[in-house]
């Protein structure tokens, strides 16, 4: 029973017959006592649990996956940022900026943001700079 | 003198919200089966069909303290269907598995069903399956929203006016996704003619 194209019922004649991919009336009854078991799991579930799920519900979406997906890269990123910061200072031989930063007492600042403003400025290098390192290969 | 649905339907959504809920029971009595037929057509999965059915009743006995009479109670039950289902279909995209061996196993007992094939031989009851799976898949390939409107229209037999208040659209535009699902589904068919078309 091939659909006629000329025959805009014929499309119309197939779907009806969708119309009992039905399951028996057993099932229905079923589906009642199904429906009644939840709502009174859902009267004892706790308020935040349904709160949650209710806002998941109005956006669309799992709010419980969004809400750890989001803690989870949010975690990530303060970890790896923490991670370079650390690397960064051991690599240059300093403290973690932010605990130099800490150290830095309120004088020093101030006397820095004066010489800013009024001297040259005036380089001092208080490391032996890499290059002075004898290479540890010779050609 | 038969009651009128409507206010029948009133009278327990009246008495739902008074706080008895085996008045809502009646109601998911008489809808659950035209609710379960809307939501599986529309997913063509069977389990998926039974969970969505599920939150649909529960959301409905949540709202019916806002429900006010301004349309039907079927009128009102369809829209929280049809919107539910979609946006469930949206979240569910590509991961989807379209239950044909439950389809077959449910239609194959069905008097309808048996009445067309009578008198066919084996071979154009094996077409018969087989359109009837291809009609499924066809169905999946229409737009969530053209796919509603078939559904209603062409399986659950709602008139136009019906179809445009529970999807809050003009006659006029149930009416042209209606003409351009028709012509989709039309067109998908005609490969599985052409394909099983010796000549």
């Amino acid at each position: 029973m091939p659909p006629d194209k000329d025959n805009p019922d014929d499309i119309s004649k197939l779907l009806r017959l969708k119309r009992f991919e039905q399951p028996g009336p057993e099932y229905f009854e079923g589906f009642l006592r199904d429906f009644h078991r939840r709502q009174r799991e859902e009267v004892l579930r706790p308020l935040w649990r349904i709160a949650l799920d209710r806002a998941g519900a109005f956006f669309g979406g799992d709010i419980h996956r969004e809400i750890i997906g989001y803690g989870t890269a949010a975690a990530a990123a303060v970890v790896l940022f923490l991670g370079v910061v650390n690397f960064e200072s051991v690599e240059s031989g300093k403290q973690p900026v932010a605990a130099a930063s800490a150290e830095k007492s309120p004088d020093t600042r101030t006397a820095s943001a004066n010489m800013l403003r009024t001297e040259q400025p005036r380089y001092v290098i208080d490391t032996r700079p890499v290059s002075y390192h004898e290479p540890p290969f010779s050609f | 003198m038969d009651e009128d649905p409507r206010q029948v339907d009133n009278e327990l959504i009246a008495r739902t919200q008074a706080g008895d809920s085996s008045a809502f029971d009646e109601l998911v009595r008489k809808y659950s089966a035209r609710l379960y037929s809307l939501v599986y057509n529309m997913t063509s999965n069977h389990e998926d069909a039974n969970d969505l059915l599920q939150d649909i009743f529960a959301k409905a006995y949540r709202s019916i303290k806002g429900f006010r009479g301004k349309s039907s109670f079927y009128t009102w039950i369809h829209s929280i269907g049809v919107n539910m289902t979609i946006n469930f279909l949206k979240k569910r995209g590509r991961h989807f598995q379209l239950s044909l061996d439950d389809v077959d196993a449910n239609i194959q007992n069905d008097k309808e069903f048996i009445e067309s094939t009578s008198g066919s031989n084996p071979v154009r009851e094996a077409d018969l399956k087989e359109l009837q799976q291809r009609l499924n898949e066809a169905m999946m390939k229409l737009s969530y929203e053209h796919r509603a409107v078939v559904t209603m229209f062409d399986i659950q037999g709602m008139p136009h006016a019906e179809i445009s208040k529970i999807l809050n659209v003009s006659e006029g535009t149930v009416r042209s996704r209606l003409f351009y699902a028709h012509r989709q589904l039309q067109n998908y068919l005609e490969e599985f003619r052409e394909f099983r078309s010796p000549s």
